[in-house]
């Protein structure tokens, strides 16, 4: 699922190499490093016309997932409305969104807050 | 009556389904099959976006160029292959695959035309969205039949995460 907003979710990041020098706009691209690390979120919406089954499939098929994890996050999708089903890179995320599109399912990413 | 669709232990894939169904699956096919662009309004739900966030317009713009034709050819690919193997007695598991994925497709498409909600009731028979949304049932019973025999192929358990 998503990460609670404001919580310090990615708490594995890369460390930032520290700078000698406080200079105030070498702290401004340290969060812009940061911000690009956010790992992205692949997101599986719920919609009324895909089967229940079909989600579960996909999911094992794409992802290889386990057919209880795959059932698992299925049923988030139908009960919560979404679930995050995968995470990485922005290229990795928008390669497992274009896989969802190609099998009809609503999927979008964003980055992790 | 045996099931319509069966895995064989030559890996292809038996298809039994009256001619009529199979008239009704290549005839939707080649009527969909012109209309598979991400601007046409009929086919559009089968391009969704990838950027929810409306402040990510540029990634999302960026998206659409790097992959549309990519979605398209995917998509006309499985519909031609519906087509011109819709009376066919047994299909090759690319095809079978095709086949899933023409079906899946154009029951969004009915779908969303009918603008389906999970607790819909159907509709009366006198209803003029009655025959479409009997389509839209048969192509459901269709996945539902076609899931259950690829799903059977897979390992329960899993593949080690992160191999496609």
């Amino acid at each position: 699922m998503s990460a609670p907003a404001g919580a310090s979710g990615a708490a594995s990041e890369p460390a930032v190499p520290e700078r000698a020098e406080p200079a105030g706009d070498v702290l401004v691209d340290i969060e812009e490093v940061q911000e690009t690390d956010k790992p992205w979120l692949v997101i599986v919406w719920n919609d009324p016309i895909n089967l229940m089954s079909f989600v579960t499939y996909v999911l094992q098929k794409l992802f290889g997932y386990s057919k209880e994890k795959a059932t698992k996050l299925m049923l988030d999708v139908h009960t919560k409305g979404r679930a995050v089903v995968s995470s990485g890179t922005r290229e990795r995320a928008e390669l497992d969104v274009y896989r969802l599109h190609e099998h009809g399912l609503w999927a979008t990413m964003e980055q992790s807050t | 009556m045996s099931a319509p669709f069966r895995r064989r232990r030559d890996g292809r894939f038996v298809v039994k389904l009256d001619p009529s169904v199979r008239a009704v699956l290549a005839t939707l096919a080649q009527q969909l099959l012109p209309t598979l662009d991400s601007d046409e309004p009929m086919t559009r739900r089968l391009f969704p976006p990838a950027y929810a966030d409306p402040d990510h317009a540029h990634e999302e713009q960026e998206y659409r160029d790097l992959v549309d034709n990519a979605l398209v050819g995917h998509h006309r690919q499985a519909f031609t292959v519906l087509a011109e193997t819709a009376r066919a007695d047994t299909l090759s598991g690319a095809e079978f695959d095709d086949w899933m994925s023409a079906i899946g497709s154009i029951r969004l498409v009915i779908g969303t035309r009918l603008d389906v909600s999970e607790d819909m009731a159907e509709p009366a028979a006198d209803d003029p969205a009655a025959p479409e949304y009997a389509l839209y049932e048969l192509l459901g019973q269709l996945q539902y039949l076609m899931v259950e025999v690829l799903a059977a192929g897979l390992p329960p358990e899993g593949r080690p995460e992160g191999i496609l």
